[in-house]
């Protein structure tokens, strides 16, 4: 993968935007990849580990096809984003920051999603569903193919 | 020019820190994240001290703050005692069994009351200073991990590091002592990698692992890498210093 890197000049600067792009190819950024990195830049693996580790977009363990992030700001907390929280849990069995066993879905809690007037949200891959009740967030879920098999 | 500490007149060299400076006048200021061999990293706030600088009072972190003008610095004032007591109220929540918080705690009177308290086992404070130390040293073996409350410092993957030549600065310079560093039968076990120990040429005490050699002979060269431990390294010196001065 040596292409992807070199999409960048070799400076230290451009070091989390490789990372983010690793994310994207990879959906999380593997371990062989974090090590050729290092060898690339010439910066020691442990300031790279400390980065991956460090931003919230970015991730060590392989993540779902979809990726749920539910909204548990202020807005969509007063909201009761608790409630899509506990209806995706029940639905799909994983808690926050984890992924499905079929590797279909993983679930993430955001600080604020810049769209409070139609509290409580979530997005799923990039697509935003607000005002959301537990029956709605089934009814999502199961279009996505994550509800039939309970 | 001079700068006043605690109303003593102190020499001082532009861009010195306040802390050298007073450490070198005799005055002390409390410190757990701070090394001299090692750039200050700011990071405990425990040598925070007041200054007054043209008239303007201000509360800075002595171990960064480098000396431009001639200024007053009072290094236990109420205010900054006070400062002290919450940041050691603070680090006794994260290590309440840590001997050296405890001590520090008594020093400037920390109530007992509890408010938070952390993991009984833990004893690093997140300072720093093994990850600066490592770093300097040119291994970087380890860093800080995660953030917020799981944060701490690790090798990358918690696995056995290949940077790691098992030298035990991190331990060495560590405030609390929070890193484990174990020896028995001639093998140093540190961060979960094991390391065969040489023995001291002149007296046979097992000292430094075989990495911790190579790496030294690579940066300096065979020639002034011996294999001594550091009392005889000393011992030498001193026989060398009483030749000479016996020929005087």
């Amino acid at each position: 993968m040596r292409t992807l890197f070199e999409k960048y000049p070799k400076e230290k600067r451009y070091t989390l935007s490789i990372l983010q792009d690793l994310q994207k190819q990879y959906g999380y950024i593997p371990k062989d990849k974090l090590i050729e990195l290092s060898q690339y830049m010439g910066i020691p693996l442990s300031r790279l580990y400390s980065m991956a580790t460090f931003y919230k977009a970015l991730s060590l363990k392989p993540k779902g096809k979809y990726i749920i992030k539910v909204c548990d700001g202020t807005a969509c907390h007063i909201r009761s984003s608790k409630t899509i929280l506990d209806e995706i849990e029940n639905t799909l069995g994983i808690k926050p920051g984890e992924t499905t066993d079929d590797g279909k879905f993983s679930l993430e809690t955001v600080n604020c999603l810049g769209s409070c007037a139609i509290a409580p949200v979530m997005v799923i891959n990039n697509k935003y569903y607000g005002k959301l009740t537990s029956s709605m967030v089934r009814e999502i879920l199961k279009e996505y193919g994550g509800a039939d098999d309970e | 020019m001079k700068i006043i500490i605690d109303n003593i007149e102190c020499e001082a060299q532009k861009d010195e820190t306040l802390l050298q400076i007073a450490r070198r006048n005799d005055i002390h200021i409390p410190t757990l994240c701070h090394n001299d061999a090692l750039p200050g990293l700011g990071s405990c706030r425990l040598c925070v001290v007041e200054i007054v600088d043209k008239g303007r009072r201000s509360v800075v972190a002595s171990c960064i703050y480098p000396v431009r003008n001639e200024i007053e610095v009072y290094t236990c004032s109420d205010k900054i005692k006070n400062i002290r007591r919450n940041l050691l109220m603070l680090l006794r929540g994260r290590v309440p069994n840590d001997e050296t918080i405890k001590k520090l705690c008594k020093e400037y009177l920390v109530p007992d009351r509890i408010k938070f308290s952390g993991d009984k086992d833990e004893h690093c404070i997140l300072c720093g200073l093994c990850v600066k130390a490592c770093q300097e040293l040119g291994a970087s073996a380890i860093s800080t991990v995660n953030r917020g409350i799981t944060k701490k410092v690790t090798t990358p993957y918690d696995e056995p590091s290949a940077q790691c030549i098992g030298c035990g600065s991190c331990a060495y310079v560590c405030p609390t002592d929070a890193i484990k560093i174990e020896e028995k039968d001639g093998i140093r076990n540190i961060w979960n990698k094991e390391f065969q120990l040489l023995r001291c040429t002149r007296c046979g005490k097992p000292f430094a692992t075989k990495e911790q050699l190579e790496y030294n002979r690579e940066k300096l060269g065979e020639a002034h890498v011996k294999l001594l431990c550091e009392s005889c390294k000393k011992a030498i010196i001193a026989e060398k210093l009483k030749d000479i001065y016996e020929k005087v």
